[in-house]
């Protein structure tokens, strides 16, 4: 009976995807608000990404809410998993391949998800994808050696400072009677290291959280023992 | 205005610094949460008196609507910001094992409601709405009973199935209309969302929002998730979040989509709710039990109400969700000590007489009792369903009455029992003092609301108005034209 | 417009095919796979509005602004769901891990009955057969009280 059900709760689904399916237009429609974005980003904020532009500018609350339902995430993974017995099992070293790879990939995931990061408002990229690198950087590691694990006090310490950093910098502009995340005036010159004003510091902030926050729900993951 | 927004970014920023501050003090970490909690809820106080009748659109980053992320300010959104956040901290967590965490969760809870009542852009809309739901699953499973983690398993997989379906119904809404404003949403409707794909945006959205609503026939986590998650939460869950989804429903309902065969969709998932709810609060043996299908009995009253078009729906609706933010959690607070098999409530009237009092009062509103305001609730919808032309909104107040029926039957047979001369049972526990404290203050307040009924309504009755008034919050948030379509 | 057809159909399809893992598989696992897919499939659908004729990325690169840009909504909305996804899956797995470790087995079905037997101990009523089975309330077994309920 469920699986006659569910079969034909799917083919209703299938035929309404179809039918909207049917009665869109397959191209996007033409007057949107991201032609408007693209029309006056430069001008208004200053980065040569007008991706980043909208994450961190047009959209900044939903960045940093997005920050925060990451930080939730990894604070309900503590909660639920608990904490690890001492005397459990570790799993064993990985082969010697993994390590020296492991070793080798350190330093270059690090270069390579900090210039990600720093060079966000300038070609594709920014504060999540290169966190997402640094959070392998430090994972791969313990992939190789279960027996050494990260540092959870020194990951939660960045994660707070960083991501109350994003909301510090935001507040900032309200002190001047601006609204909060309003961008500073006076962004630098359009395709520089050093332009788009605030932008470049929130993505760090967003990095740097997000690196630590992934590492930390990784390793958390990953320290749980097997169920005897 | 602006420091509206300290609602959400002082318990963020206070929630993240949150375990660094333990490290250095415990006592401030456990005093800074219900500190912030309360000047955030003074803040939103303050700022609903001072805003009186007047409507106000706060740019997020002073960027313009509709390129930036709009906050629609009326007495709607602003009422309810505050009711989470002094639900919030009248339903703040215990001191017990995970204190630490469970404090973090509340207070994002509380950032992300206020967000949730107050944001004016359908994407935020989402984000916050997602956050709420990764707080309740935390704070769900906060008790670690191996119940509590099925049960939040089984919540999150639906929510998750929810929450695609939303993502689905804003591609729709982008891909028609061009953008996420929802002001410039409500201008551009009837010409782009006047159509099938409009509509199927709407049941996606109804369906995805309503998980968190109680809404049939994604309800099925209710039961489960009342009787394993600690009583606050429960209160907290049923009480003030279910009525924020529903307010996001009504919000689009209102604005957006005004297409009748979209309220029509309401109405028929109201009634089956009011249906299936009762009938199984009816069939209920377990006091947790009991109040979780009574709530999804509830808030299918709630769609029936919002289904009828124009303010009175609003008005109606209103009505019974402000009452019913009231008696939940208070009926919650009662469950506390009282959770279990509703035979061995038999004599509680014994340990806890205020606690039984308390109940027969909460059940009499809840039931639609004059004079309490439960039954000019009810009398409200009851009246406006009669006013509509179509017969299926005649069926909805037929429905409501019988259920009424059925919650007189099953809430007396509870009180009834709490009397029961019988000295063989084990008696029930007395209730904490600080349980039975709030609970006494919202029957108090439920009680005295009686006596200003009047003024209430009309106040309510503003609200309506102005929450429903769209060519208002079209010219309050004025957003720029989009530019022509490129070739 | 080719490939965009395709694009909408592998959506679409992910959409399907991940409603399927949850609606019809009873292992815990699939079920959480099957979300990943349906999260997929949603951010690619909200991705396609972005799709223009002859588009470049919308970034200026050397001072050149392109001619024709994609729509960079859409891009900014799914980075936040995908990193939204990310976390909920992260959430489902620890609490499959719980699950696992409490009840020894990821079959939802014998979870769900385990679950439910907890509850009603918990509760310390006689559970019936099925929760869906009419429970017979026996007021009868609780002595009257003198006078009529009012």
């Amino acid at each position: 009976m469920r699986r006659f059900t569910s079969a034909l709760f799917l083919l209703g689904l299938g035929v309404l995807i179809a039918a909207i399916y049917q009665k869109m237009g397959f191209h996007a429609s033409g007057s949107n608000v991201g032609q408007a974005i693209n029309a006056v980003a430069a001008d208004q904020l200053g980065a040569a990404n007008f991706v980043t532009s909208v994450v961190l500018g047009y959209r900044g609350l939903d960045t940093l809410m997005e920050l925060t339902i990451l930080f939730t995430a990894a604070t309900v993974v503590a909660l639920v998993l608990g904490r690890r017995k001492p005397s459990a099992k570790r799993d064993p070293d990985a082969g010697f391949v993994l390590q020296a790879g492991a070793d080798l990939f350190f330093p270059l995931l690090l270069i390579v998800g900090l210039y990600i990061i720093l060079h966000g408002h300038l070609t594709p990229g920014g504060g999540f994808q290169g966190g997402v690198i640094l959070a392998a950087a430090f994972f791969v590691p313990v992939l190789a050696r279960p027996g050494t694990s990260i540092d959870h006090g020194w990951a939660r310490l960045v994660e707070g400072l960083a991501g109350a950093s994003f909301i510090f910098i935001g507040l900032l502009a309200m002190l001047e009677g601006k609204s909060f995340l309003t961008p500073p005036p006076g962004q630098g010159e359009l395709g520089a290291l050093f332009s788009a004003g605030t932008l470049p510091l929130l993505y760090i902030a967003v990095g740097l959280k997000v690196g630590a926050e992934l590492a930390g729900l990784l390793a958390h993951l990953s320290e749980t023992e097997a169920a005897e | 205005m602006n420091n509206l927004l300290l609602l959400i970014a002082l318990p963020l920023i206070t929630a993240f610094l949150l375990p660094i501050l333990d490290r250095v003090s415990t006592m401030l970490a456990r005093l800074a949460g219900p500190v912030v909690l309360f000047i955030t809820s003074a803040i939103g106080f303050w700022l609903w008196m001072q805003l009186g009748g007047q409507t106000v659109a706060i740019q997020l980053g002073g960027f313009l609507p509709p390129l930036g992320i709009t906050f629609y300010v009326d007495q709607l959104s602003l009422l309810f910001a505050v009711a989470i956040n002094v639900g919030t901290l009248l339903l703040w967590p215990d001191d017990g094992e995970d204190r630490l965490r469970r404090s973090i969760l509340s207070l994002i809870l509380a950032a992300s409601g206020s967000g949730l009542a107050l944001s004016g852009d359908l994407f935020n809309i989402y984000v916050f709405y997602e956050l709420v739901a990764v707080v309740s699953y935390g704070l769900v499973a906060s008790k670690s009973i191996p119940g509590a983690y099925a049960a939040t398993i089984r919540y999150l997989i639906i929510s998750a199935f929810g929450a695609v379906l939303v993502l689905t119904g804003i591609a729709l809404v982008y891909q028609a209309t061009g953008t996420l404003n929802l002001a410039q949403l409500a201008q551009l409707a009837p010409d782009k969302l006047n159509n099938l794909q409009g509509l199927a945006a709407f049941v996606l959205m109804l369906i995805g929002f309503g998980v968190k609503a109680e809404l049939f026939p994604v309800n099925t986590w209710v039961p489960e998730v009342y009787a394993t998650a600690p009583t606050r939460v429960s209160g907290l869950l049923a009480g003030v979040v279910s009525k924020l989804a529903l307010i996001v429903i009504v919000r689009l309902l209102v604005l957006v989509f005004h297409q009748p065969e979209a309220q029509t969709v309401m109405l028929v998932l109201g009634i089956l709710g009011v249906v299936t709810g009762e009938l199984a609060a009816w069939r209920a043996r377990d006091f947790n039990r009991m109040l979780a299908y009574s709530s999804i009995g509830q808030l299918g009253i709630m769609f029936i109400a919002f289904a009828i078009p124009g303010q009175a729906g609003v008005f109606a609706g209103l009505a019974v969700a402000l009452h019913h933010l009231i008696v939940k959690p208070a009926l919650f607070l009662l469950a506390e000590r009282w959770g279990g098999s509703l035979e061995k409530l038999a004599g509680a009237a014994r340990t806890s007489p205020l606690g039984a009092a308390l109940f027969i009062v909460l059940a009499l509103s809840l039931i639609g009792v004059p004079p309490f305001p439960g039954f000019w609730a009810k009398l409200l919808v009851l009246v406006h369903l009669g006013e509509q032309a179509q017969s299926l909104y005649y069926l909805g107040g037929l429905v409501i009455l019988a259920g009424a029926a059925l919650e007189a039957n099953y809430l007396f047979r509870v009180a009834s029992s709490f009397y029961y001369p019988d000295n063989k049972q084990e008696l029930p526990p007395a209730h904490r003092r600080r349980d039975i404290t709030i609970a006494s203050v919202l029957t108090a307040g439920l009680v005295a609301s009686v006596f200003v009924l009047s003024p209430l309504a009309e106040r309510l009755d503003g609200i309506a108005t102005q929450a429903s008034d769209v060519p208002r919050y079209i010219q309050t948030v004025n957003p720029a034209a989009l530019p022509e379509a490129q070739p | 417009m080719d490939t965009s057809l395709v694009m909408y159909i592998a959506a679409g399809g992910l959409l399907l095919i991940g409603s399927a893992g949850i609606v019809m598989s009873s292992h815990l696992v699939r079920i959480i796979f099957g979300i990943a897919l349906l999260e997929a499939g949603a951010n690619l659908l909200l991705l396609l509005a972005s799709f223009r004729e002859g588009a470049t990325a919308p970034i200026i690169v050397d001072g050149h602004v392109p001619a024709i840009m994609a729509d960079p909504v859409p891009q900014a909305l799914v980075l936040t769901a995908i990193v939204i996804g990310v976390g909920i899956l992260a959430l489902a797995l620890s609490l499959a891990i719980r699950v696992q470790r409490a009840y020894g087995t990821l079959d939802m079905r014998e979870i769900r009955d385990r679950m439910a037997q907890e509850i009603a101990d918990t509760a310390s009523i006689d559970r019936p057969i099925s929760s869906h089975a009419p429970l017979p309330v026996d007021v009868t077994s609780v002595p009257s009280p003198s006078e009529g309920k009012g």
